[in-house]
């Protein structure tokens, strides 16, 4: 049985690993390093042999408090070069210019993370014990949207109060409410990860309501002043949301339509 | 998302929603936001950042495995790691910390060493010039050597393990000073795992053996 974490949320309950990652800790504690060294380089979950991140997070930290230097050296490469691999996928080379000393600074921050690790309540490695991916996220995020902002802080010019004047084909709307209403587990599915790009590539305002909207599925406004609508949460009217709504969908629709008919001539050459 | 805004409030509050669920739904943003109204407008930001990435690719878990080889940005990752937990352990009052080692002392850690002291460092670590060649040249990935190797290698070049793993980190290199007959200038190649290396330098049955031991 794995050290507990000591980390608390904010009711003041302490968070567990998962069953699955207490067991792959079990299994790693009782092997050699060498072999765990080995078998850190499987990045896929299907791939027997694999260690979670959660687990290699473990392990690191428990070689710092053993003192035990050589694990520690042995096992940090491994950990990093997997975060490296995930950081090439999730920061692909044209999210920003650049896009290698974002990840490297990644990297060497996420490595202080580990320099500074001292068990108590302020370290947030014990988030990284729990769920890696989720905790990555949250990590890197604020990275990433500072470099955004860098190099595209005037993008987008406000759309204010008008109305859209876009014609929204309700075909393409259908198509999209069911596409953004399907479960997480299909998430591979093609078009709703172009869609989901698409939607990201919206101005601020526009995908913050389309999103709420139409994949968390809020309404967009109430008369009842509880309830929780996509409007509340922007903060706005709901006319303006539904404007913003209005002029996201046709901005989607006519990216959507015309890739549609680029794809139907380019088939029938 | 607000940069500044996300700031003001608890970091961990968005770690503590990000691990709620797998992806969050409307029931999650919900709940945080009624339970955290002044922090409304991150999570909800924070909400949308996370949907959509979902979209930039695999998911996670699904990437290509890695190489032996480890790669400038690794390097310089456990580099900047090396160089605050020495720091830290120094604030905290160890004062057997280990000086991690900079790139101009790393290269000096071989390079001071001339032919004789070379030779008889290679009988020392139970090998022979190749081997410590490639060891010199980093070009060994160390993730695969055991711990008790570097620490065999430090104790006997009277060096801080800090030191010693520090070089091994770093990017394999051409030595200076010496000429190439062909055409292309050479290049660093990739790093060898530990065991091919030792199995590959040429080395006695009873060598290898020694050093895989260790």
């Amino acid at each position: 049985m794995a050290r507990p974490l000591t980390k608390k949320k904010e009711n003041g309950s302490l968070y567990v690993r998962p069953p699955d990652i207490e067991a792959a800790i079990d299994q790693a504690v009782s092997e050699d390093l060498s072999t765990i060294v080995r078998r850190s380089v499987l990045c896929q979950r299907n791939t027997p042999g694999f260690v979670p991140l959660e687990c290699l997070v473990f392990l690191i930290r428990d070689a710092r408090r053993r003192g035990e230097e050589g694990a520690m050296n042995a096992l940090m490469p491994r950990l990093l070069a997997r975060c490296e691999a995930i950081l090439k996928n999730k920061i692909p080379q044209d999210c920003v210019p650049s896009t290698e000393d974002l990840r490297a600074e990644l990297l060497g921050e996420f490595s202080v993370l580990f320099a500074e690790d001292d068990d108590s309540d302020t370290n947030q490695l014990d988030f990284f014990e729990c769920r890696f991916s989720s905790a990555f996220f949250t990590f890197r995020l604020p990275f990433i949207k500072r470099e955004r902002k860098r190099i595209a802080p005037l993008i987008y010019t406000s759309g204010a109060e008008e109305p859209s004047d876009g014609q929204v084909d309700e075909e393409f709307h259908a198509t999209m409410s069911k596409a953004c209403r399907q479960p997480p587990s299909q998430i591979d599915d093609v078009f709703r990860g172009s869609l989901l790009r698409a939607i990201n590539a919206l101005p601020p305002d526009e995908c913050k309501a389309v999103t709420l909207r139409y994949i968390y599925g809020f309404s967009e406004e109430s008369t009842d002043p509880a309830e929780i609508t996509a409007a509340s949460l922007c903060g706005v009217t709901g006319r303006t949301i539904r404007n913003r709504l209005q002029r996201g969908i046709a901005t989607l629709s006519k990216q959507f339509t015309k890739e549609g008919k680029g794809s139907t001539a380019h088939e029938s050459q | 998302m607000n940069h500044n805004k996300t700031s003001a409030m608890s970091t961990d509050l968005l770690y503590e929603f990000s691990l709620a669920k797998e992806l969050p739904d409307a029931d999650l943003l919900e709940d945080f936001v009624r339970r955290y109204p002044e922090h409304a407008g991150a999570l909800t930001d924070f909400a949308i950042d996370i949907v959509l990435d979902a979209a930039q690719g695999e998911k996670e878990g699904a990437e290509e495995n890695i190489g032996s080889s480890t790669s400038p940005a690794v390097s310089r990752a456990m580099s900047q790691f090396q160089n605050r937990r020495f720091a830290v352990q120094r604030e905290r009052g160890d004062t057997a910390a280990e000086q991690p080692a900079d790139a101009g002392v790393t290269e000096q850690l071989f390079a001071d060493l001339d032919r004789g002291q070379f030779r008889s460092l290679a009988d020392r670590l139970h090998s022979n010039t190749v081997f410590v060649g490639m060891l010199r040249d980093r070009e060994i990935d160390p993730a695969t050597m055991s711990p008790g190797f570097q620490r065999f290698v430090a104790d006997e070049m009277k060096a801080p393990l800090s030191l010693v793993a520090a070089h091994f980190a770093a990017d394999a290199q051409i030595q200076r000073g010496q000429f190439y007959k062909s055409e292309d200038k050479p290049r660093a190649m990739t790093k060898l795992g530990f065991e091919e290396a030792v199995r590959t330098s040429g080395l006695t049955e009873e060598q290898q053996h020694f050093l895989l031991s260790l």
